[in-house]
């Protein structure tokens, strides 16, 4: 297991060179520069301002000093946010995306688990066709639809929770944005989950297991619910990476510091290091989940062999 | 001379704006509601400000700044010679007292007293000069350098051809500062009152470079202190016990919330957790309108937003019939009125109105629409185009405002319903539309232009042979001239008569096409005051305060 988790992370080295270098190129090859603007500036306080990023240099050099930065750890300045490096805006936006992605998987989770196994189990009953039935309207509701209902209901209807800010370890700040997150995965996890339980209620073990006489409730809990869980494993690892560097619309609704509306504003703005930072950030996080799924495979399902 | 002030940013598609969205027939004056709530006399026990803001701002380093936002945050922590004072006009600041030599070239400014860095040290002439010669320092790479153009070598020191030191501009003591100037600079109070001539501590930015922002490093002279910079969400500032005029500064701290999105902005309003929105859409107007009622303030502002067509590039080149016929055959009224909400005054001429200055309107806006619709055919069969060979064009306009569409449209259907002329839209990303216009690539194209100061030269030399922003590229030395005579006229009365002919050439000559002029638009509770609409919407939180007030 460790000599495959130490293989599974060196391959993350190549595919994590060929994302900068295909981020880099991209980035360079679209019309505009970083400081181009709207309004003209002298053409030699340009070539100063791009003198002192670098920028006037031939683009080969450029992308071998941004590796080297790289290497270091340092993803460079912003360009769009002067006197501001993009370690900072990471280091600070970061931890408000992981906190947020966090509860709302661990809240999708439980209740999306809760929800799709007891559908399973009163299959073809009200309760299954009636927790269906919302689920599909979750997955089908944008976020962009939830979040503001979810505004205009608790803060400007009623008063009782902030609209939006963020305010470290207030739970009253976090509550909103985390369970618009969560709605539309505790849709997919329910589903994922009642489908997956009926699966394996219907699998020969589960006969043998109540062949053998064993209480119904012991099946479900001891037998059945391990099994279940896989599918849901591969879904989660990259719905977490994804969950962990923000969401755009849950973001600029709430007015959250995080970093996931700079996947549109960066590139927009042409903040070419700001881009690759944050684009680095998510492909090192898809990679490292996946990989935390596929050991996860391993411990639940003892017929899965890591190679 | 900034250009549109919300920069880049994406437009989240909101529930709150579809609530409000659906564009009803024009802008109904719906009747105001009563307030929610009952506003007392005495300025409330918590001096505490919410403020939204339309987005982050690029930098803290007020010299580095050259967006709306980080304007707005500049102004409340630093403050140059003058200062806007809450009718948006320059009043003293740092300077109490100055006086100018008889041809205006040469300027004396008194520092006061008691003006002090927020560290306790005082602040003196020599610190204005180090900053001033910081901003034009190419080592700086200041985007703004070209403002300090009018002193003596700045130019000059910004392209590299002299060293910093050589500026027009000495410390003769500590408390006195001289400035010299290329020529008579009679908006040199407005200039002295833009983010990029504030002073800035030598020390603080000797010992951590770029870091010298950072809250626990910032030292500044403003009416604020930084206390909290998140980037992206929120910034916090804190009243500066050290400032000068801080006997008269109410708000103990001042809060501004970045929410590109003007929904947001309106539902955070709504909610109670901003006191004052940066701005609100368009086209939420009539529905805040009908919730907030006279808490949604529009008025006007140094603008303008229009079209621009090459001068030399077909079919615009040597036809200034099309040109006209183009022009004339937008009707503005109901253009504006309906597909704007009324938000904005339609625009016939160049410059928005300006105190003391009389816009030379065109012949033809007083015309009835039938007589002017005729001269729009008539000019437009005389530029060559007929049913049968229709004019092909596209109009190139920006794909993030998707707030202006519905409006290009319609001004695309005028001419398709007028004259059969054939206008597409060719949506661009903003970075590559602005790139392709200063590079001259583009015939017809989006366009806007907003005034830094109130002063018609802001607008003038847009359209000089040459100049860098002069994306029709518009040439005409009738109007340069003027320009230049205007230039060295100080007697301010004859410089705006020169100013109106030349914008009467300007007209004549058509290399634009003029649409609406914008306004500021605000939400403000109505327990806040200290602030008054003006025209370069610039409202300072140190003039503002909190009356008592609850819900009712």
């Amino acid at each position: 297991m460790l000599r495959y988790t130490v293989h599974r992370l060196l391959g993350a080295i190549p595919t994590l060179l060929v994302i900068v270098t295909l981020a880099f190129l991209l980035l360079h090859a679209a019309p505009g520069g970083p400081f181009d603007s709207d309004k003209h500036i002298l053409p030699e306080i340009q070539q100063s301002i791009e003198a002192k990023y670098h920028l006037n240099e031939p683009l080969a050099r450029q992308y071998l000093r941004y590796l080297a930065d790289l290497l270091r750890g340092d993803l460079g300045p912003s360009y769009q946010y002067r006197s501001t490096s993009v370690n900072e805006i990471v280091a600070q936006g970061l931890p408000v995306d992981a906190t947020i992605g966090l509860t709302a998987i661990v809240l999708a989770l439980l209740a999306g688990c809760a929800i799709g196994v007891n559908a399973a189990l009163h299959r073809g009953r009200p309760w299954d066709y009636g927790t269906m039935a919302l689920a599909v309207l979750g997955i089908s509701t944008p976020v962009f639809v939830v979040a503001p209902l979810l505004i205009l209901i608790f803060a400007i209807g009623l008063h009782w929770l902030p609209s939006g800010d963020w305010v470290r370890g207030s739970p009253s700040h976090l509550l909103l944005p985390a369970v618009a997150l969560a709605l539309p995965y505790t849709a997919y996890i329910a589903r994922m989950m009642r489908a997956s339980t009926i699966e394996v209620l219907n699998s020969p073990f589960i006969r043998t297991a109540r062949a053998k006489g064993l209480p119904w409730r012991l099946v479900v809990w001891r037998h059945a619910l391990r099994p279940t869980l896989t599918p849901l494993i591969s879904f989660l690892g990259p719905a977490i990476a994804g969950l962990m560097t923000g969401s755009i619309v849950v973001e600029s609704v709430f007015g959250l510091p995080g970093i996931g509306r700079y996947f549109i504003t960066a590139a927009l703005n042409r903040d070419y290091t700001l881009v690759i930072g944050i684009t680095v950030i998510y492909g090192a996080l898809i990679i490292l989940f996946n990989l935390l799924a596929d050991l996860c495979y391993a411990w639940i399902d003892p017929r899965v062999r890591l190679q | 001379m900034r250009r549109s002030g919300r920069a880049l940013s994406t437009c989240v598609a909101c529930l709150i704006a579809g609530c409000g969205g659906a564009p009803s027939a024009g802008p109904a004056s719906p009747s105001p509601p009563h307030s929610v709530f009952v506003v007392g006399s005495e300025p409330a026990a918590a001096q505490v400000l919410a403020r939204g803001l339309d987005d982050t701002p690029r930098s803290m380093d007020p010299q580095l700044v050259n967006d709306v936002p980080g304007q707005r945050v500049a102004d409340d922590l630093f403050e140059g010679l003058t200062v806007v004072d809450i009718g948006g006009r320059p009043s003293p600041g740092v300077a109490s007292s100055w006086d100018s030599d008889a041809n205006g070239r040469t300027w004396t400014f008194h520092l006061r007293p008691d003006a002090r860095w927020s560290n306790g040290a005082p602040l003196t002439a020599a610190d204005f000069v180090y900053s001033w010669r910081r901003e034009v320092d190419p080592r700086t790479a200041a985007n703004y350098a070209e403002g300090l153009a009018p002193i003596v070598n700045a130019l000059d020191i910004a392209t590299g051809h002299k060293p910093p030191e050589t500026l027009g501009v000495e410390a003769l003591d500590s408390r006195t500062l001289r400035v010299h100037l290329n020529g008579p600079t009679p908006y040199l109070l407005d200039l002295l009152a833009q983010q990029y001539l504030y002073p800035v501590y030598a020390p603080a930015i000797q010992r951590y470079g770029d870091e010298w922002v950072r809250p626990e490093h910032m030292v500044c002279n403003g009416a604020f202190t930084l206390r909290e910079n998140v980037i992206g969400s929120r910034i916090t500032l804190e009243k500066n016990p050290r400032y000068w005029d801080a006997r008269h500064v109410r708000l103990q701290r001042v809060t501004y919330y970045v929410l590109p999105s003007r929904a947001d902005q309106a539902a955070r309003y709504l909610a109670d957790d901003l006191e004052w929105t940066d701005s609100f859409a368009a086209n939420q107007r009539n529905w805040l309108k009908s919730i907030v009622g006279d808490e949604a303030v529009n008025s006007p502002y140094f603008g303008a937003y229009f079209l621009g067509m090459n001068v030399t590039l077909p079919p615009f080149k040597d036809n200034l019939p099309l040109r006209l016929a183009l022009t004339l055959a937008l009707d503005r009224e109901p253009l504006v009125f309906y597909m704007r909400q009324g938000m904005y005054e339609p625009a016939y001429t160049w410059m928005p109105p300006l105190p003391g200055y009389q816009q030379p309107i065109p012949d033809w806006q007083r015309m009835g629409d039938a007589e002017r619709h005729a001269l729009a055919r008539k000019l437009y069969r005389q530029a060559g185009y007929s049913e049968q060979h229709p004019l092909r064009l596209a109009l190139s306009i920006p794909s993030q405002d998707s707030d202006s569409r519905h409006f290009f449209e319609a001004i695309t259907a005028s001419w398709t319903s007028l004259l059969g002329a054939q206008v597409t839209l060719d949506e661009m990303e903003f970075k590559v539309l602005a790139q392709d216009r200063t590079l001259h690539k583009l015939p017809f194209f989006f366009d806007a232009w907003i005034g830094d100061y109130p002063d018609p030269y802001n607008f003038m030399q847009v359209r000089y042979t040459g100049n860098g922003n002069n994306n029709a590229q518009y040439s005409n030395p009738a109007f340069d001239r003027l320009i230049d005579a205007a230039g060295e006229e100080p007697d301010n009365l004859k410089r705006y008569q020169l100013f109106e002919q030349a914008e009467r050439i300007l007209d004549d000559d058509a290399p634009y096409i003029p649409l609406y002029y914008y306004a500021t638009r605000h939400l403000v509770k109505p327990y806040l005051r200290g602030w008054q609409s003006n025209i370069v919407d610039r409202n300072l939180s140190r003039y503002m305060y909190l009356l008592e007030h609850h819900r009712r």
